[in-house]
C-alpha cells in the first residue's frame, strides 16, 4: 500500500500514525475499563459507576488522573532498569500489534503480506515486560506471578498459534485482509469452529483474562508482577491489557466472525464497515467480561495440563483434517461436521479432567482399604 | 479456701453420692492403677487425676472399648492461686457421645505436666496456649513456641490471677457501682 | 558417571509469607509457605495479631457485661457466641428460660448460621477467583438478615441482644412477617449460589479433591463443624446434645464423606437449607410469652461452679468454660474456638498441594481470625 495518509512525506506520516495509534488506544482502554466496569456491576447484581459524569461516564478519566497523580514509587531493592522498563516491555508490543488490526476496508495502519505471522511474533514479546516486571520487583509474589505468566505464555502460544494456521491453511494467506475479504460468502467459524473456540480460549490465556488471570490472581499472588508497581507505571499495565483485549477481539472477528465483510460490507459502504467490527468486537468484549464474572481462577497445573493435552492435539487433529481436506479436495461441510465434533470432543474431554482428580483418588482409597 | 468457698463445700461434697447413672462406674474401671477421684459437675463428671499421670489416665480413656474418648473438646487451665493450677481437659466420645472432663491440679510451685499432643493432635496449640497464659510447662510438647503473645513474652502470664491488670481493667471493675464486698 | 556431583543445580525452596495482610487470609492470619515452584512444602501457621485478651477482660465485667465480649469474639455469628455464653451462665445460675425466649433465640441463631454461611460462600468465591459476583451475591441475603437483626436489637454488628435468662427485649410486632421476608430472600439466594458455582466445571476442577481429610484425622484434630462433617462425621452439637428446642424440629445433619473442599461448600450449602427450614418451624410454634424468667435477681450472681457448654455455631462447637467462685463475675471464662482447632489442620490438609490450593483450603475452613485470637 503506498504511504502517504493526508499526503505527508513518509517520516511525518509515520509520526502521526503512531500518535493515532496512540491517542485511539488510550481512548479505547479508558472506554473499556468503563465498560467492563460497568457490565460486570450488572453482572454483580449491582450499578457500577454512576457518580463521576452522566452515568459515569467520566470513571475512567478521574482513574486516570488519579493514577497519574500519584508518586511512582519503586522499592529499594528493586532493580532499577528491569523494574522501570517492565511496564513498556508489556505495552509496546501490543501497541505494535495494532499495526495490522482490520477496522474497514482499507482503514488500517499498515497491511502486511504476513499479518498473521507480525503479530504472533510482536504480540508474544509482551511476556519479556511480565518476566521483567515481576523479576525486577524483589518481591516473591512478583517473582512467582512473572514466572507463572511465562510458563502460560508459552504453553499457550502453540495452540494459539495452530488454530490461526488453521485459518490460513483455509484461506491461503497469512495477509489478515485478505482473509477478511475471503469471507465475504460464509464466515469462517462455520468451517472452522473448533478452530474458534480454541483461539478464544487461548487469547483469554494471553491476555491473562479469567479463568487464566493466575499471574495476577488477586487471592493468591496479590497481583503478581504488578504488586510493587504504582501510579502511572502501573496504570501502563492497565493500559496494555485493555489494549490487548481490544485488538484480541478485533483479530477475532477478524479471522473467524467475518471481520468488516460479512454479511453485505463490501456492498453497504465503510461505515457499515466500522459498524460490524465495532459490533462483533463488543459482542466479543462482553463475551470476555461475562466469562470473568462467572468462572473461578484455574489452578497452574490445571492451566498447563489443558494446554498440553487437551487444545494442542486438538488444534493438530483440525490442522489434520484441514489438511486433508485441502490435499484431497473434499466438500468444505466435511470441515464443518469435523469441527463440530472436535467442539463435542473438547467439552467431553474437558469433563472427563475435570471429574479425575476426584475419582482417582477414590480408587486409591478403594485400592488401599482393598489390600488393608 | 475462701469463706465463702467453704459454705458451698456441702455442695461439693454430695455429688458424690449422685455419680450414680454416670460414666463414672466406667471411667474408674478404665483408670483402675491411678487415683482418681470424681465429682458431678453441672453437666459433665468431673475426674480429678495427679498430674504425674494424666497421660497414662487420658490414654487409658482414649483407648478403653467402652469410653473411647476419641475428640478433645478443650484444654485450658484455671488459676486458683495459693491452690495451683488446674489443668481441664474436656473430652467427647463421637461413637459412644458421652463427655468427661479431667482436671489435673498442678502445685504453684511445680507447673509441669506432660503433654497430650501425643494422644490427640488437637492438644497441640491448645497447650501452647495454656504454657503461654498459665506458665505450665507441657513436657514433650513438639513445638514450644508461644501461640497468641509476642515470640519473647516467655516470662508473664496475662491470665494468672496475680498479672496486674490494666488501668483500663481496674477503673472498668470500679466503674460498675457496686465491688465485691457489697454482696 | 561424575558429572552428576560436578555440576548438579542447587535448588533452594522459596519462604512465601503469606498474611497478616494478605487478600485470603480472611483477617490478619499469617502463614509462612515454604514453596517448592508452585507445591507448597511446608506452613507455619502464626496467629495472635488480634489477641485481646476477651477472656482475662471478661474476669473484670460482670456476666452482662461480658456479652458484649462475645459478639465480639465471633463477630461473624455474634448471636450463636453470644448464646453459648448466656447457657453457660444460665446453667451455673440456674436460670430458667421461657418458651418464648427460647424460640426466638433459636430463630436468631439459626438466622445468623445463614448470615455467617453466606459470608463463607462470599469469601470463598473470591478465594477461588471468581471477580466479585458471589461476594457481593452473598451481600445481598445477608444485609437482608442483617436488616433484620438491627430491627431487633439495634446493632448490624454487635447484637447484645441475649440476656442470661432470656432476651434484652421483646422482638417487634412485625418480626414473624420480617422473618419470613427474609426468608424467602435467602432461599432465593441460597438458589443462586447454588446456579453459580456448584456445578461451575472450573470450581468443581479447583475444590474437587483439594484438601482431603479424613474422618479419624479430623477428630483427632479436634475440627468441628462443617469442616469436620464434610469429612463423614455427624458431630453436630445441635442433635447430639440438643439444647433450646433442637429436638422439637424436624432438620437433618449435613454430611458428606468426601473430606475436600468442595464437600466442605457442599456441606454449607446444605445447613444453609437446613436453616432455613428450622426457622420456618420456629415461626410457626412462636407463641406469646414472657421472655424472661419471673424471679429474675436484679444482680446476676452465681454460686461456684463449673461449666462447660457448647453450641453449634457456624464454623463448628462454640464453648464456653465457665468456672465460677460466687459472685457477679466469672472466675475464669475459656472460650473454645471452633476456628482455632480447624486451623490447626489446615497444614495437615494443605502440604503437597499447589499454593493456590493452600488458599483454597484455608478459605475453606473459613476462619474468623478474632475467634482464633480471642
Amino acid at each position: 500500500m503506498p504511504t502517504g495518509l493526508l499526503g505527508l512525506n513518509p517520516w511525518l506520516d509515520g509520526v502521526v500514525r503512531l500518535l493515532l495509534i496512540v491517542g485511539l488506544m488510550t481512548v479505547v482502554a479508558m472506554g473499556l475499563i468503563y465498560i467492563e466496569r460497568k457490565v460486570l456491576g450488572r453482572f454483580h447484581a449491582r450499578i457500577g459507576p454512576q457518580r463521576t459524569g452522566p452515568f459515569g461516564l467520566l470513571q475512567s478519566v478521574a482513574d486516570a488522573l488519579k493514577l497519574i497523580g500519584k508518586e511512582d514509587l519503586r522499592p529499594r531493592n528493586a532493580d532499577p532498569w528491569t523494574f522501570e522498563f517492565g511496564p513498556y516491555m508489556v505495552f509496546i508490543p501490543i501497541f505494535l500489534g495494532f499495526v495490522v488490526q482490520p477496522f474497514m476496508a482499507g482503514f488500517q495502519v499498515r497491511v502486511l503480506e504476513l499479518g498473521l505471522l507480525y503479530f504472533v511474533a510482536v504480540s508474544s514479546v509482551s511476556i519479556v515486560g511480565w518476566v521483567m516486571a515481576g523479576w525486577g520487583s524483589d518481591n516473591r509474589y512478583a517473582m512467582i506471578g512473572g514466572m507463572r505468566a511465562a510458563a502460560q505464555a508459552i504453553s499457550y502460544e502453540l495452540p494459539f498459534v495452530l488454530s490461526l494456521l488453521a485459518v490460513s491453511m483455509l484461506t491461503g494467506t497469512l495477509n489478515i485482509n485478505e482473509i477478511v475479504m475471503s469471507q465475504a460468502g460464509v464466515p469462517n467459524i462455520v468451517w472452522q469452529p473448533l478452530a474458534f473456540i480454541i483461539f478464544f480460549i487461548a487469547a483469554l490465556a494471553e491476555l491473562n483474562r479469567p479463568p487464566f488471570d493466575i499471574p495476577v490472581g488477586e487471592s493468591e499472588v496479590v497481583g503478581g508482577p504488578f504488586v510493587e508497581y504504582s501510579g502511572i507505571r502501573w496504570s501502563m499495565f492497565f493500559l496494555g491489557e485493555y489494549a490487548s483485549l481490544f485488538i484480541m477481539s478485533i483479530l477475532i472477528s477478524a479471522l473467524f466472525l467475518g471481520g468488516y465483510e460479512w454479511p453485505f460490507g463490501t456492498q453497504l459502504g465503510v461505515g457499515f464497515q466500522l459498524l460490524l467490527t465495532v459490533v462483533k468486537a463488543s459482542v466479543l468484549i462482553f463475551l470476555i467480561i461475562w466469562v470473568r464474572a462467572s468462572v473461578p481462577r484455574l489452578r497452574i497445573d490445571q492451566l498447563m495440563g489443558y494446554a498440553w493435552k487437551i487444545l494442542l492435539p486438538l488444534s493438530l487433529a483440525q490442522i489434520l483434517i484441514n489438511g486433508f481436506v485441502l490435499v484431497y479436495d473434499l466438500p468444505k461441510i466435511v470441515l464443518t461436521v469435523a469441527g463440530i465434533g472436535g467442539v463435542f470432543a473438547l467439552v467431553w474431554l474437558t469433563e472427563r479432567a475435570i471429574r479425575r482428580p476426584r475419582s482417582a483418588r477414590a480408587s486409591a482409597i478403594a485400592l488401599s482399604e482393598a489390600a488393608s | 479456701m475462701t469463706s465463702e468457698e467453704t459454705t458451698e463445700s456441702t455442695e461439693a461434697a454430695a455429688p458424690t453420692a449422685t455419680l450414680d447413672g454416670t460414666i463414672w462406674a466406667e471411667v474408674d474401671r478404665a483408670l483402675s492403677g491411678i487415683t482418681a477421684s470424681a465429682e458431678r459437675g453441672v453437666l459433665d463428671v468431673i475426674v480429678h487425676v495427679p498430674p504425674a499421670e494424666i497421660v497414662r489416665a487420658l490414654k487409658a480413656l482414649k483407648a478403653d472399648a467402652t469410653l473411647k474418648f476419641d475428640y478433645l473438646r478443650s484444654l485450658t487451665a484455671v488459676d486458683n492461686e495459693a491452690d495451683g493450677i488446674d489443668v481441664v481437659y474436656h473430652l467427647y466420645s463421637t461413637t459412644a457421645r458421652h463427655n468427661l472432663t479431667v482436671k489435673a491440679t498442678l502445685p504453684p510451685t511445680n507447673l509441669f505436666i506432660d503433654t497430650a499432643t501425643s494422644i490427640w493432635r488437637a492438644a497441640d496449640w491448645l497447650e501452647r496456649e495454656t504454657a503461654e497464659m498459665f506458665g505450665v510447662r507441657f513436657n514433650g510438647h513438639p513445638d514450644p513456641r508461644t501461640l497468641l503473645m509476642p515470640e519473647d513474652m516467655d516470662d508473664t502470664f496475662p491470665l494468672r490471677k496475680d498479672h496486674p491488670l490494666a488501668e483500663i481493667e481496674i477503673l472498668q471493675g470500679e466503674g460498675m457501682g457496686y465491688s465485691e464486698e457489697d454482696q | 558417571m561424575v558429572i552428576e556431583s560436578a555440576h548438579e543445580f542447587e535448588t533452594q525452596d522459596l519462604l512465601l509469607n503469606v498474611g497478616p495482610q494478605h487478600p485470603s487470609t480472611h483477617g490478619v492470619f499469617r502463614m509462612v509457605m515454604q514453596v517448592d515452584g508452585e507445591v507448597v512444602r511446608d506452613i507455619i501457621p502464626y496467629i495472635g495479631y488480634l489477641h485481646r485478651g476477651a477472656e482475662k477482660l471478661c474476669e473484670t465485667m460482670d456476666y452482662r457485661q461480658g456479652i458484649g465480649f462475645m459478639d465480639r469474639t465471633e463477630y461473624l455469628a455474634a448471636m450463636n457466641a453470644e448464646l453459648s455464653y448466656v447457657m453457660a451462665v444460665e446453667a451455673l445460675a440456674e436460670l430458667e428460660v421461657p418458651d418464648r425466649a427460647q424460640w426466638i433465640r433459636m430463630i436468631l441463631v439459626e438466622l445468623n448460621r445463614l448470615s455467617s454461611h453466606l459470608m463463607f460462600m462470599g469469601a470463598f468465591g473470591i478465594d477461588v477467583g471468581v471477580f466479585g459476583t458471589p461476594f457481593i451475591y452473598a451481600w445481598r441475603e445477608r444485609e437482608a438478615i442483617i436488616d433484620l437483626f438491627e430491627e431487633i436489637s439495634g446493632d448490624r454488628m454487635m447484637y447484645a441482644y441475649l440476656r442470661p435468662g432470656g432476651l434484652a427485649w421483646d422482638v417487634p410486632t412485625n418480626f414473624v412477617a420480617r422473618c419470613r421476608e427474609t426468608l424467602t430472600a435467602v432461599r432465593q439466594g441460597i438458589a443462586d449460589f447454588d446456579g453459580l458455582l456448584t456445578k461451575n466445571e472450573i470450581f468443581v476442577a479447583r475444590t474437587q479433591g483439594i484438601g482431603f481429610i479424613s474422618a479419624a484425622d479430623a477428630i483427632d484434630f479436634g475440627m468441628s463443624g462443617p469442616s469436620i462433617r464434610a469429612s463423614g462425621v455427624p458431630l453436630d452439637v445441635r442433635r447430639e446434645e440438643p439444647y433450646l428446642k433442637y429436638n422439637d424440629v424436624k432438620w437433618d445433619v449435613i454430611t458428606h464423606t468426601d473430606g475436600d473442599v468442595y464437600a466442605r461448600y457442599l456441606c454449607r450449602l446444605g445447613e444453609m437449607r437446613e436453616s432455613v427450614k428450622i426457622v420456618e418451624q420456629c415461626l410457626d410454634r412462636l407463641e406469646p410469652g414472657a421472655i424472661m424468667p419471673e424471679k429474675m435477681p436484679r444482680m446476676l450472681r452465681t454460686p461456684p461452679g463449673e461449666v462447660y457448654i457448647r453450641t453449634e455455631a457456624p464454623r463448628g462447637e462454640f464453648g464456653v468454660y465457665l468456672v465460677s467462685k460466687g459472685g457477679n463475675r466469672p472466675y475464669r471464662l475459656k472460650v473454645r474456638s471452633a476456628c482455632l482447632s480447624n486451623l490447626q489442620a489446615l497444614k495437615h490438609m494443605s502440604v503437597g498441594q499447589y499454593v493456590a490450593d493452600a488458599i483454597i483450603v484455608l478459605g475453606s475452613i473459613d476462619i474468623v481470625l478474632s475467634e482464633v485470637d480471642r
